[in-house]
């Protein structure tokens, strides 16, 4: 009896001796090359800490994160795409607060520091305000993609502004040409592609103030304002001679398809607008910045509301508590974490003290640049709002949207899941 | 007379008809999965699957090489080479150097290029650049060609998702496994039939696994092939959970079956028709309580959830089935044997279990067929956040994230998690077509 006890005592010993090298497991939305990225971001973190460190992807993140929550098989870090989504676990007390000090280090460190500690800023379950997501790895989302030979054989320039834009869009059909490849299919999130053309119009034909009432709701979805801001994308989306394929296929053709027209022969569109992220998905052996290109998706030059960029990021939490998890967190913070992505490629960073020499190509250093000549940046809304509407009915209706229902109608049938969800 | 028995029913035409728009139906989509995975993704872009034995007019954007190779020749500035892989055999009608005319020239013609220089394209894809100046610029000047090519078929799909030659050698030792099989055959032609039925499949089988095991499958990852393509994981995965997950039902199902048609209980009746209820309950509906119970007993997620899961869900079926099926069987038989002295346990082993063969095979195709194809289930049940659990189902919703556009490896890796379904189905047809009747007619 002695005996077990000895033992049961030295096997008690040995694993409290291993309790600062654990396995932290990490589940997020990224596949593919990001996911070998992101691995290697991990590698290093794992090397530092001596953890044992497992990332999983899916492509349907939102809803498995959810069933293992609810069942208490979470892992210990989600990676969130939508800060929406965060806030609602976090009401409902499947989040663990970040470690005191994280908010400080983020304001001082991080350029706006304060929006990102609010955008990371979610009542619990009792209603009190904590810190729970840590933004890593940020997208610029108001870019328009085209492949500069094809300008050149063309003998088209690259539009400043939206008027210039709206008659580029004019001359290309003119010329008998296509101008833009439009894609929202992306299994159960179809529709997204379409709520950024959406916010995107909101920024350029209203000013800041009136977006961010519109995503907390405050400024009902049946607004004119809003109803406007989705004829303008409808503008673009619903004309047969605008859209590869017609507008009849936009609602149907996958979003990581729809960026090949640009490079097909011959050429079935001359423009994409995609966020930064869209490069992995061009045909292989494409290099960004000779192959394909971007520009800025101007502003109206008729309506003084500056430049304003829209962006998304996601958000790391701690969705099962551990040691590991808050170690891992804390890793982020560091200057290295951040560099080790840059080198591989499509990652902006709001990190102030990161080497910019690191950005992989010059294209990335393009693309800080237009963050940076931003005179506003605004997060995604559709990621903002609850996720019922931002995850759920926006992306629907939009799709209804591109499918020919009217914008009031689809409007007020988001309004109405809103209402529902209050 | 169209009522008398026997005689040819007049809507045998409409019969005939709709026999062979079902298979119709079920071939165009398997047969055109098979097909498209040996296609290349230039060709699948350019052509239906139904014309994959035809040459194919494709139009294509070549790059020529970049001006980093280029030489000098008599004061002129000179890159030459070949716009298509070796022996390719495709035949240029003609090309361009500009998106908006990509049909300008014919073969043998010689371009003006924009930034200086000529180029020159013959119809075999060779092609001469030729300037006074140096080429300038890091990429090579665009070449777009309608090119008629011939039909070619690959396994380099296969490689990707299974890993390099796996398809090939699989090939080779299924053709030196059939021919053993036939060897087997022709000399145990004369002996009893039992064991030469038995014989030819089983050695077929075993020199196929040691085939494998002695020379090995794979030689390594293919080049450009991501984490997410690795189906030969996930096939190994998904066997895993559906072998278990299929003889465990069975095996409580046949004991529960036998207890319920022929062993004298109280309660019995009211048990069968709890057992009928359970047939309604949609699966669902349980997923996340039989979760949190599988993780408050320390299951957790894994192999042995994902297996009582599949058993738990498979039952009430399985059950009703097999008693049905059993209650049919003749009582002269069962009582003779117990008059001779037969426990319930012999009658069970002995007599119940060989009639019942039809019964309980076509119960483990179905339940090996949906548990192969399930998805929701190992969601919950078996995925977990260390990555090391996968089914194939899963892998091929992953897939269509990061292969979204990639419709030949899509297609491979389709094919690939309908191939031993198929196989199962073929091999065991008689059972399924039996098994549909158990129970029904008596």
């Amino acid at each position: 009896m002695k005996h077990v006890l000895y033992t049961g005592a030295a096997a008690l010993a040995l694993t409290a001796g291993m309790a600062s090298a654990e396995q932290v497991t990490v589940f997020g939305p990224w596949l593919g090359p990001d996911q070998e990225n992101v691995e290697k971001v991990l590698g290093a973190f794992a090397a530092a800490s001596g953890h044992d460190v497992r990332y999983v992807g899916s492509d349907s993140f939102e809803q498995q994160i959810m069933v293992d929550a609810e069942a208490g098989s979470a892992p210990n870090v989600g990676v969130f795409p939508q800060p929406g989504l965060a806030a609602d676990m976090a009401s409902r007390g499947f989040l663990t607060p970040l470690a005191d000090g994280t908010g400080d280090w983020i304001r001082d460190n991080y350029a706006a520091g304060q929006s990102w500690v609010d955008l990371g800023t979610y009542a619990d379950e009792n209603g009190a305000d904590q810190l729970y997501g840590f933004f890593y790895k940020v997208d610029v989302k108001s870019l328009v993609w085209y492949s500069p030979e094809n300008f050149e054989d063309a003998g088209y320039d690259v539009p400043e502004t939206m008027e210039e834009l709206k008659a580029l869009t004019d001359q290309i059909v003119a010329d008998g040409e296509t101008p833009w490849c439009i894609g929202l299919g992306s299994g159960g999130a179809t529709g997204w592609p379409a709520t950024d053309w959406v916010e995107e119009m909101m920024l350029r034909t209203q000013p800041p103030e009136v977006y961010d009432m519109w995503v907390s709701n405050e400024m009902a979805f049946t607004d004119e304002k809003v109803v406007a801001a989705i004829d303008e994308f409808g503008a673009f989306a619903r004309n047969d001679d605008y859209v590869a394929g017609g507008a009849g296929v936009v609602a149907s053709t996958d979003f990581r398809d729809s960026p090949k027209g640009l490079f097909s022969s011959p050429p079935q569109c001359y423009m994409h607008r995609q966020a930064s992220f869209i490069p992995a998905f061009f045909p292989e052996d494409t290099v960004v910045g000779e192959d394909a290109d971007f520009f800025y998706f101007p502003a109206y030059e008729g309506q003084d509301l500056g430049k304003p960029v829209l962006g998304a990021g996601t958000l790391w939490a701690i969705t099962n508590d551990s040691q590991g998890a808050h170690d891992l967190i804390k890793f982020l913070q560091t200057t290295e974490a951040h560099e080790i992505w840059m080198e591989l490629g499509g990652f902006l960073t709001p990190l102030k003290g990161v080497d910019n020499s690191k950005f992989s190509d010059p294209a990335t250093a393009k693309m800080n640049d237009i963050l940076l000549g931003a005179t506003t940046f605004r997060f995604d809304g559709s990621d903002l709002m609850p996720g019922g509407v931002g995850a759920g009915s926006f992306w629907t209706g939009m799709v209804d949207y591109a499918g020919g229902k009217p914008a009031a109608e689809v409007a007020a049938e988001i309004q109405e899941s809103w209402d529902a969800l209050k | 007379m169209d009522n008398i028995a026997g005689s040819k029913a007049g809507l045998s035409w409409a019969v005939h008809i709709s026999v062979a728009l079902l298979v119709f139906l079920w071939l165009f989509p398997t047969v055109g999965l098979f097909v498209s995975s040996f296609r290349t993704a230039d060709q699948i872009a350019t052509s239906g699957w139904w014309k994959a034995m035809f040459p194919s007019e494709q139009n294509q954007t070549i790059r020529a090489a970049s001006p980093e190779t280029q030489i000098e020749q008599n004061g002129m500035f000179v890159i030459e080479g070949n716009l298509f892989e070796n022996g390719s055999g495709a035949e240029i009608s003609v090309w361009g150097i500009s998106s908006r005319a990509i049909d300008a020239f014919t073969p043998g013609e010689t371009a003006e290029l924009r930034r200086g220089g000529t180029i020159t394209v013959q119809a075999d894809g060779a092609y001469r650049m030729e300037n006074a100046e140096a080429f300038e610029g890091t990429r090579g000047q665009r070449v777009f060609v309608t090119a008629k090519t011939p039909p070619e078929f690959t396994l380099g799909n296969y490689d990707t998702v299974l890993g390099k030659d796996v398809a090939r050698n699989m090939i080779i030792y299924a053709i030196a496994a059939a021919v053993f099989f036939f060897v087997l055959r022709f000399l145990f032609r004369g002996h009893d039939s039992t064991l030469a039925g038995i014989i030819p499949g089983a050695g077929a089988v075993i020199l196929l696994i040691l085939l494998a095991l002695v020379f090995g499958l794979s030689s390594g990852a293919v080049e450009g092939a991501q984490t997410t393509d690795d189906m030969a994981g996930a096939f190994f995965s998904t066997l895993t959970v559906t072998i278990p997950a299929t003889i465990i039902p069975i095996v409580i199902a046949a004991f529960a079956a036998y207890a319920l048609a022929w062993m004298d209980f109280p309660g019995r009746a009211l048990l069968i028709a709890a057992v009928v209820a359970l047939l309604v309950v949609p699966l669902q509906l349980a997923l996340i309580p039989l979760l949190k119970l599988h993780l408050g007993v320390g299951i957790g997620k894994g192999y042995l959830g994902i297996w009582l899961a599949h058993t738990g869900f498979g039952l009430p079926l399985a059950i009703y089935l097999l008693r049905n099926y059993m209650v049919g069987l003749p009582r002269d038989i069962i009582e003779c044997a117990k008059v001779d002295g037969a426990t319930d346990f012999q009658i069970f082993v002995r007599i119940i279990l060989p009639l019942s063969f039809p019964a309980l095979a076509s119960f483990a195709i179905f339940q090996f067929l949906w548990t192969w194809n399930d998805l929701l289930v190992a969601k919950v049940f078996l995925i977990d956040a260390t990555g090391e659990t996968t089914v194939m189902t899963n892998a091929i919703v992953e897939l269509l994230g990061t292969r979204g556009g990639n419709w030949e490896i899509l297609a491979t890796a389709a094919f690939v998690s309908i191939a031993v379904p198929l196989v199962v189905f073929f091999a065991m047809q008689k059972y399924l077509v039996r098994g549909l009747l158990a129970g029904s007619v008596k």
